[in-house]
């Protein structure tokens, strides 16, 4: 990716020259990074279903404006900020486990079923989101219910 | 009869030399990404989580799952800067 670095300030961090005007509301910005978010993810597909779809929809139909989508990219940042905060009241431990895991197996989820599991399991009893993938063949079983897939870490 | 141990000390050579060189070579990968193994098969999309990454915890494999950040990390993203053609 190319890009343009001001050269002059090379020793702070970047700074954007262009912040957002004040007439933009504003959102707290979702700090978690990305073998939180890689874990977290299926869930916050069934928690903030329809706006995700929603922000979606109006980006397909705005041909390249970030201006036109900002509302719902805010509802979007609110949603995901307030499952990852439910998450990390309930089910803590689970989730701290699922990502360090992730995190030590070049963040693939077949590496992680048993922490997964556990998550799931927690998910489901306290806040009733289950996880499904969204592509699996009807008839089939979801990838991460199959008891012993072809795919592991032991090569066989 | 008397065995040739000295013959086999350039085979001990070898191998202690290899087992050092993979060591320190595996040491040195690991301290790099924080104790954690390298992360392979990255694309753009890994590579821009990890610069994400790096604006939110300083380092390219710090991980937090604090969903505030810290101060700055809404300025602090270059891809405005990015070419888009």
């Amino acid at each position: 990716m190319s890009g343009f670095r001001d050269s002059a300030s090379g020793s702070q961090p970047y700074k954007d020259p262009t912040p957002l005007p004040d007439s933009v509301p504003r959102v707290q910005e979702l700090g978690v990074t990305s073998a939180p978010l890689k874990s977290a993810a299926f869930f916050i597909g069934a928690y903030c279903k329809e706006y995700n779809e929603d922000f979606m929809l109006c980006k397909n139909e705005g041909r390249g404006d970030p201006g036109q989508c900002l509302k719902e990219g805010r509802r979007v940042t609110r949603c995901a900020t307030d499952l990852i905060n439910k998450m990390r009241e309930n089910c803590l431990e689970q989730f701290d486990a699922h990502w360090n895991c992730l995190e030590l197996n070049n963040q693939e989820y077949y590496a992680c079923r048993k922490p997964e599991r556990t998550l799931n399991k927690c998910m489901f009893e306290k806040l009733g989101l289950t996880k499904t993938v969204p592509g699996t063949p009807v008839g089939k079983k979801q990838i991460h219910e199959v008891e012993n897939p072809i795919y592991t870490t032991v090569q066989r | 009869m008397p065995v040739p141990w000295e013959a086999l000390i350039p085979f001990g050579l070898l191998t202690s030399m290899f087992a050092a060189a993979g060591t320190l070579l595996n040491v040195s990968k690991r301290a790099q990404n924080q104790g954690k193994p390298v992360r392979y098969h990255i694309d753009s999309w890994d590579e821009m989580m990890m610069d994400r990454d790096r604006r939110l915890t300083g380092h390219l494999r710090g991980q937090s799952s604090n969903p505030v950040p810290p101060e700055g990390f809404e300025t602090s993203s270059a891809w405005y800067t990015e070419a888009t053609s």
